[in-house]
Formats: structure tokens, C-alpha cells, sequence
């Protein structure tokens, strides 16, 4: 998991790295085209074009039907069945390429969230790190970070959860590691700090399968730790003064994309 | 420059029906537009260019580059002043480079009275302000001065639900116009931050942020929630507070925050939101879960804001702020959760003008108190909290308050800038004649934005320092009714049924000709105002005189001294007749002494006087004479003897406008 999770990061941040001069929604927007592109591609490539094709024409009838013969109630009727039943041969059609896409752009947003979802610790702001571990006895976690970040509290056991917190304080901007000693373990969990952009790790965990939804940073080596969380400030996209929901622009703009070059690509939608 | 207001030359009918008409060329198969629109819609964009310059110029006339500050500090002293001046630089300088006077006060020296005055130029009998609270003659009970709150006249019912369709609100009492909507009349910009008694702030242009008067977000003047596990406490959290026992089970512990009643429910159930709180088992330390926010706080520190939201129907709420401040961890929990504030970024009430000001604010500074008294002096009072603790919260406060003149300061460029700040009066309250050195900090502070002010005003600015009152010490407190009881102007159903019941519940109104209520006011039970009133108009004068005549000649049976230095009649002391809610007589208390608060409540306690035992140890209700505020500047002040009612005159002055219809006050320079 980790291979495949490195695999997909390291092309995503050297693209983010190429854009890191110009404001995060120019980025997202090259990338949301590409990904449009990508699957405007994909859907021509594994749907039944010619069948697609049959099925929009029988949609567009049904439509003209509807208008033409708008005062004979059996033919409305005979139009609106046909409609209806040309609407669920498309979407028949469509689950093909759909479920071929379905994991890539699953994997491919979940790998994003840490270049859009989150920002940076703010520096001087404080920040609730919590440790989930793995059985209820593991009490003797200790976290020690480096001098551009303060651990303000003594830990907090929460037995009930099994997690474990401790409030920090970044002073300077960059990544950072923070450094636990579970069960005489070590354990390492990356954060980021500062007010720019850039890859912000998000929940670290030790699972395989926790790992695809979770996956900007490698694997706890340790079975003692379930997951090692830290409170981040949501980014948002600025667009024209506005805060937009990062994943909005991509669904927009990456449709968008694909609705203006499906002639070019001699692809039906 | 004069406008034309008529059509610009080669222009016939209205810029719509001209571009529908080319709409229709375009639609008949030209191509493009025909080359007149574009000529007409310049031709137009011109027109409205030169109209929207012209509008901005008559605008700008009037400030032409004038600027003036003014801050508000409500109770600062001229004698604590004049006994730091050493300790305070910038005002010490602001005095010897420019001037410092005594401010005279308003009758009675009340916050809201006093500064409804600086807004209106009038006196009470004008604004129509006498109290923190009136009494309804009908009932005799209390009311909001400041405020009036009416239901909706129209609903509409589903379920348990009702939607409001017409009527119902929040209304400011207070009569005449603010200074500001007369400088946003002549075009002249301002910024008006926490004016006290400017809830909901008046209609203007200006952008201004309601101050005192401002409730939380359950509606009153804020109420605080003490939650502890702790099976001995048994105080309750006083008047302004709730102590909320909870129960540790594996390991955490449900707080729930009260949020305001569903105004969208028949039976306006409360709403609420629960926060849970992790104690370490060992360490003094504790999480606190919110939704999705965290926070992990050491024994006696205070967290930041934590949002809630409280749902009302579905898609609605009202969105609030709140503080945690972790007092005690083991043996016991203790966790005092301050007033849930309206959340700036989305005010479920109008505090701002423009009503987004406020969410501007909140995102350029992030969340701040919006409360319109803040300092926990209840909490203080109520003993869950040690001086520190209230200090420590107090400086929270002035340090957020700092925050904000420092960037209103910053983005000021013309006009009038006038900031408030509560600390002073609030921490004098608690602080006053026993902790000078505490109550000299707060001082401090302020002087350091005085010294900011100084910068800002280099270029020929006006600065002004204004406060509404003094203080004084208020050792011995008077239960008026008891007074006026044991004078005979005030009979219970029983002699025996003295007490702290509060709302006049034994009194025998057929025998009673007056009664207190508040914290300078006498009623008469005036006969066709009072229900079921005892004293006829004909009579009205003699009593008054009585009762005067009895409150001067009135001594402490301890020191045998005079405990009341001045009576005033409202019906001769006041310029305007705006005297519906006015009390009869207005009680000057010599320093030292103050109306109980079983008075201010309606109580008729077993003794006249008794000594104050509690943490509120100063205040300003008193004779006005006694306790006047201050006036310093960076200009040399002319008047010898300035007063409230000259702050907006000299301010409109300033920027060239005459005094307008009702205000009593001169310019002091």
C-alpha cells in the first residue's frame, strides 16, 4: 500500500511544486482539465459508443414526440415510456466506464485532499494532536518534537477512546516531525506548519486497509498505534474573492471540460 | 460642480428600452449590435461615471480630510488619574501637550444614561434613558431601558412549529438621532465601535458594532455555566450565572451548553449543544470535544473561542461563541464556560451596521467578544471565581479590545473614529480603593492605546478621551425602600414581611405613596399613572418635597453622618419632556454609599442601611457631582466646566456642522 500510495503522491506533489507560484485554484484547474480529459478518455474508450449513441437518439425523439404531440394523450403517454426507458439504458450504459473510473478518481481525490483540504498549523496557533492505540493497556506514550514546535500539555489519556492528546504550538513554518515513544517504540507522525500551501499529511496510520483512505504518509511500523490525527485548519480555494470548496471547482471544471472537448474526441456523453 | 439631472444629449427613452430595441436588430439577423448601442451604453457608463464621481465629491466635501478620534472609556477617574499620571505616560503627555478636564456627568451617572447623552446631546429627558432599568407603571416591576423586545403580530403554524410573518423584533429605545447618522447626512464617514446603549445599532452609514446592552446569544446580559462534580459546592452562580452539577462516567463528562430558546417552537424549548469533557485520570488536564473541534487545556488556562451551533429547524440555527476556562481538575471538576456570544462571522441578532461589518471584523481579526459587558464580574461576585481568575479573563478581554482599536486604527483614514473600551469601569468595580495596583494595570492598557491614538492623530487630528463618570468606593449599601418604609411613605401588608423578596410582593399599595426601584430612582404611586396609585396629582409636589426634605436630612445611624447629598426632581432637572419612564425623584448618594441591590429588584429589606460585604466594591451611583468623568485632549478645551451633553456638539463641530434640534450642549473648544 505504501508503494502504491508513493506512486501516486510523488507525481501529485511534483505537479503542486510546479504551480507552487501561482495561486492553488490555477493548479487545481490544470489538474481538474487533465483528470476531464483523462476521463472523458476513459469513457470513450470503455463505454459502447455506438450503443450510447442509438440511446441519445431515441432520447431526442422521445423528446420531439413529447413536443410535436402534445394534445394526443396516448402518444404523450407511448413518448414519456420511451423516455424513461431510453433514460435507464444510458445510464446503463454509463456504469461501465463509471465503475472502470471509480477507483483511480477515488484514489486520486483522496491523494489530493492533503494539497487542498488542509492547511498548514498556523504558526503561534495551537494544535490538538491525538494518538489512537491499540489496546487499552498502552498508557506510557510520550511525544517529544522539535525545538520550532512546543508541546504545551502534559498528555491526556482517554481511556474509553484508547487515544491519547497533547497540545502543541508551531513557531516556525516548514514540516515537522513529531516524535512518539510508544510501549518503547518509536514513531514518527510529519506536520506542517506556516500560512502558505503546500502537502499537509494528514492522519497517519498503521493499517493496510486504513491506508487507502489515509494515505500521505507511510505506514506506522508500530502495532501498538492505530493512528496518530492532527487538528489542521481547512483550506478553502479563492476564486474571484470567493471561498469555494476545493472539490466544487474540480467536479465544475473537470466536467466542463470534458462537455467542451467530447467532439474533439469524438466521444457521446 | 452642479449636476445635470436630465438625459445626456443624443440619448431618447430609457437605456432599457434602447439596448431591447437593438436585442431586436441583433435578432433579425444582424450580426453584431448596431454601432449606436455601443455608442449609447458609453455614452451611459459616462453619464453614470460623472453622476456616481459628482455623489462621491459632494461626499468627500464635507470631511475633506478631517479626522478626529475619539475614545470612550467608560468610569475612568480623574482622581485616579491625577494620583498615576507618573504610571501613565501617554495620558500624562496627551494632558501636558493638550488639556484635561473634569467631565461633568449625567444625572443620575449611569453608563447608559450617560452615554445615550454622548450619542444624542440631549439629556435623559430627551433620549429618554433614566436607568439600566425602568419600571412599568402598570406592574412596577422591572424592564429593559435600552431595549424592547414585541412579538410577531402574524404566524403561521405547523406542528409544533410557528414561523413569524409580520411584526415582532428588537427595538432601541432610545429617542433623537446618534451623532454618526448626522455625519453620514453630510456625508462625512465614521466608525462607531461598541457604543454602549447602541443595541440593535442605529440605522446609518457609518460602519459601527454594537457595545453595552449587546445579550448573548440566550438573550440576556450574558450568563455564564459553572459545571463541577463536586457534591459540596453549594453556591449557586448568583444572578447572572447557572451552577450545573455533572457526573464523571468512564471517564468523560457531558457539559451542556445552553443555547437560546427556539423562537420557531410553540413551547420555545431550549436548545443546546453538549460538550465533552476528557479529564487525564492523572495529569491536570483535560480535552474538550466540541462537533469536530478539540481542545486540550492545562488546570487554569482559558481556551480560545469554540463555535456551536444551535439547531433550531432543519437548515437553521444560530450560530454562537463561547470560552472554557478549566479551573480545577482533581479531586474535583470545575469548568466555567462563559456566555455563549453571538458569533460575529453570523450575529443572530443585528449587531453591526452594515449588518455584514461584523463578519468583516471576525475575518480579518478572527472571533471577539461581541457581548455587550464581557468582564465576569458575576462569576467574581458569585465566588466561583478568585480575583486572579477574574482578572485573568478581564485582561483577556481588554487585550481582544486592544486588538481591535489597533486595527480600526490602522484601516482609519478620515472622518470620525470613536472606540469604547468597558475595562476600566468593569475592573473598578471589582477593584476599586482595595487593588489599586490591579485596577492600575488596566489603566495601563488603555494608556497604551491612548499613546497609539497620539501617533494617529500627528497629522492634525482631534483626539478626544473621554470617560462618562468617576468612581468612588461604596462601602455602606442603602435599601431605599426600607427608607422611604421607615419614613412612612412606603407600608407593607405586614411589618413583619421585610426582606429580600424582591418585586414589591408585600407591599400594600393602597397605603404606599412611594417606592425605589433601580439604582437612583424614587417612584410615586402617582394616582392615573400607577395602577391603583395612591397620590393624587394635587398632592403630587408635597409628597415629593416630603420625601426630599426626609432622604437630605437622612444620617447613618453608624457614623451619623449624611448618607444623601442631593435629591433631583426629573420634572425640573431634565431639558427635554421625553419623561414616560423618568422616576420622580433621582437619589445623589454621597460617596460611599449605594442603593442596595435588593432595591435595584424591588425589595424591602429588615435594615436601612448595612455595610457592602460583597466583591463589588466601587461605584458611580451616586450624586453626580460626586463622581464626574473626564475629558482630555490634544487641543487646549475652552470650557471651564464641559459635560456630556458638549461631546457630540464639539464632535459635529469639528467637522464644521451646527448643534441640530434638542441637543443642550457647546463645543468645549
Amino acid at each position: 500500500m505504501d508503494l502504491l500510495n508513493a506512486a501516486i503522491n510523488l507525481p501529485l506533489s511534483w505537479f503542486y511544486a510546479a504551480f507552487s507560484w501561482a495561486p492553488p485554484v490555477l493548479g487545481l484547474s490544470v489538474i481538474s482539465i487533465v483528470v476531464g480529459i483523462g476521463m472523458l478518455w476513459v469513457f470513450g474508450k470503455t463505454s459502447n459508443q455506438v450503443s450510447m449513441k442509438a440511446v441519445k437518439r431515441k432520447v431526442y425523439a422521445s423528446l420531439l414526440e413529447l413536443r410535436v404531440f402534445a394534445d394526443e394523450p396516448a402518444v404523450t403517454w407511448r413518448a414519456q415510456k420511451s423516455l424513461f426507458t431510453a433514460n435507464f439504458r444510458y445510464m446503463g450504459l454509463a456504469l461501465r466506464p463509471a465503475l472502470v473510473m471509480l477507483v483511480p478518481v477515488a484514489l486520486l481525490l483522496i491523494h489530493m485532499e492533503a494539497f487542498y483540504v488542509r492547511a498548514p498549523l498556523p504558526l503561534g496557533r495551537e494544535a490538538v494532536v491525538t494518538m489512537a492505540v491499540n489496546g487499552a493497556g498502552v498508557t506510557d506514550a510520550e511525544l517529544k518534537t522539535p525545538a520550532a514546535v512546543a508541546v504545551e500539555t502534559p498528555p491526556v489519556h482517554i481511556t474509553e477512546q484508547r487515544q491519547i492528546s497533547w497540545r502543541i504550538r508551531p513557531a516556525s513554518a516548514g514540516t515537522a516531525q513529531l516524535q512518539f515513544t510508544v510501549g518503547g517504540q518509536p514513531v514518527t507522525k510529519t506536520i506542517a506548519t506556516g500560512d502558505g500551501r503546500g502537502f499537509v499529511p494528514g492522519r497517519a496510520v498503521s493499517g493496510a486497509l486504513a491506508a487507502v483512505w489515509d494515505p500521505d504518509e507511510k505506514r506506522i511500523p508500530s502495532a501498538a498505534v492505530e493512528w496518530i490525527d492532527v487538528r489542521y485548519p481547512e483550506a478553502s480555494i479563492e476564486i474571484f474573492g470567493l471561498h469555494l470548496n476545493w472539490l466544487l471547482w474540480f467536479i465544475l471544471v473537470s466536467m466542463a471540460a470534458a462537455l467542451l472537448l467530447k467532439k474533439r474526441f469524438g466521444v457521446v456523453l | 460642480m452642479r449636476v445635470q439631472w436630465g438625459r445626456p444629449p443624443g440619448l431618447r427613452g430609457s437605456p432599457l428600452t434602447r439596448l431591447a430595441e437593438a436585442g431586436q436588430g441583433a435578432g433579425r439577423g444582424q450580426g453584431r449590435p448596431p454601432h449606436n448601442l455601443y455608442r449609447n451604453v458609453i455614452g451611459w457608463a459616462v453619464f453614470s461615471l460623472l453622476v456616481l464621481l459628482a455623489g462621491c465629491g459632494r461626499h468627500t466635501t464635507q470631511a475633506a480630510g478631517k479626522r478626529m478620534i475619539v475614545l470612550g472609556v467608560d468610569g475612568m477617574d480623574p482622581i485616579f488619574l491625577e494620583n498615576h499620571w507618573s504610571s501613565l505616560p501617554n495620558l500624562n503627555r496627551l494632558r501636558t501637550e493638550g488639556d484635561f478636564r473634569r467631565l461633568a456627568t449625567t444625572i443620575p451617572p449611569q453608563s447608559p444614561v450617560a452615554w445615550s447623552t454622548v450619542t444624542t446631546g440631549m439629556d435623559p429627558g430627551g433620549h429618554g434613558i433614566y436607568d439600566f432599568v425602568h419600571r412599568n407603571p402598570a406592574t412596577r416591576l422591572p424592564m429593559q431601558s435600552m431595549t424592547e423586545i414585541t412579538e410577531a403580530t402574524k404566524t403561521f403554524s405547523i406542528g409544533p412549529y410557528v414561523f413569524p410573518l409580520a411584526g415582532g423584533g428588537i427595538r432601541q429605545t432610545r429617542a433623537g438621532r446618534a451623532f454618526w447618522q448626522i455625519l453620514g447626512e453630510h456625508g462625512i464617514p465614521s466608525n462607531v465601535i461598541r457604543m454602549p446603549a447602541n443595541f440593535p445599532p442605529a440605522e446609518c452609514e457609518a460602519e459601527s458594532l454594537s457595545g453595552m446592552g449587546t445579550p448573548d446569544l440566550t438573550g440576556t446580559n450574558g450568563t455564564f455555566l459553572f459545571f463541577t462534580d463536586d457534591p459540596l459546592e453549594t453556591r449557586n452562580g448568583g444572578a447572572a450565572g447557572k451552577l450545573v452539577p455533572v457526573k464523571l462516567q468512564n471517564g468523560r463528562a457531558v457539559l451542556p451548553i445552553e443555547g437560546p430558546p427556539n423562537s420557531l417552537r410553540k413551547d420555545h424549548a431550549s436548545t443546546s449543544v453538549n460538550l465533552i469533557m476528557y479529564p487525564d485520570p492523572l495529569n491536570p488536564v483535560a480535552r474538550f470535544d466540541l462537533g469536530d473541534q478539540q481542545v486540550v487545556l492545562k488546570q487554569g488556562e482559558w481556551s480560545d473561542w469554540l463555535h456551536a451551533d444551535f439547531h433550531l429547524i432543519a437548515f437553521k440555527g444560530a450560530s454562537g461563541i463561547f470560552r472554557i476556562y478549566l479551573q480545577q481538575v482533581h479531586p474535583n471538576v470545575r469548568v466555567y464556560v462563559s456566555p455563549v456570544n453571538l458569533d460575529p462571522e453570523d450575529p443572530a441578532l443585528p449587531i453591526s451596521t452594515p449588518a455584514n461589518y461584523s463578519r468583516t471584523l471576525s475575518e480579518k481579526m478572527g472571533p471577539f467578544y461581541t457581548q455587550g459587558i464581557a468582564e465576569e464580574t458575576a462569576a467574581y461576585r458569585a465566588g466561583l471565581f478568585s480575583r486572579a481568575e477574574f482578572l485573568s479573563q478581564s485582561h483577556k478581554i481588554l487585550a481582544d479590545s486592544l486588538r481591535m482599536f489597533h486595527y480600526q486604527l490602522e484601516s482609519f483614514r478620515e472622518g470620525l473614529l470613536f472606540y469604547y473600551f468597558s475595562s476600566v469601569d468593569q475592573n473598578a468595580h471589582m477593584l476599586w480603593g482595595k487593588h489599586d495596583d490591579d485596577l492600575l494595570e488596566i489603566y495601563k492598557g488603555v494608556d497604551t492605546a491612548v499613546g497609539e491614538a497620539m501617533r494617529a492623530a500627528q497629522n492634525g487630528a482631534t483626539l478626544m478621551i473621554i470617560s462618562d463618570h468617576g468612581f468612588a468606593r461604596f462601602d455602606r449599601s442603602v435599601h431605599l425602600n426600607k427608607v422611604l418604609m421607615d419614613a412612612g411613605f412606603l407600608t407593607l401588608d405586614d411589618p413583619a414581611n421585610v426582606g429580600d423578596d424582591a418585586a414589591f410582593v408585600h407591599v400594600d399599595w393602597s397605603k404606599t405613596q412611594a417606592y425605589a426601584l433601580g439604582l437612583n430612582a424614587i417612584y410615586l404611586n402617582l394616582e392615573g399613572r400607577e395602577n391603583g396609585g395612591s397620590v393624587s396629582g394635587f398632592d403630587k409636589q408635597t409628597v415629593l418635597d416630603e420625601i426630599a426634605r426626609k432622604l437630605l436630612a437622612y444620617k447613618d445611624p453608624v457614623n451619623g453622618e449624611n448618607v444623601i447629598d442631593k435629591v433631583y426632581f426629573s420634572a425640573t432637572a431634565y431639558h427635554g419632556r421625553n419623561l414616560k419612564y423618568a422616576p420622580d425623584i433621582l437619589v445623589g448618594f454621597r460617596r460611599g454609599y449605594r442603593a442596595s441591590w435588593q432595591t435595584a429588584l424591588g425589595a424591602v429589606p429588615k435594615v436601612p442601611l448595612e455595610d457592602n460585604t460583597e466583591a463589588w466594591i466601587g461605584d458611580h451611583c451616586m450624586a453626580s457631582d460626586e463622581v464626574p468623568g473626564v475629558l482630555l485632549s490634544n487641543r487646549k478645551i475652552a470650557a471651564g466646566a464641559p459635560g456630556l451633553a458638549d461631546i457630540p456638539v464639539t464632535i459635529l463641530s469639528g467637522f464644521g456642522l451646527q448643534k441640530t434640534t434638542g441637543m443642550i450642549g457647546q463645543t468645549v473648544f
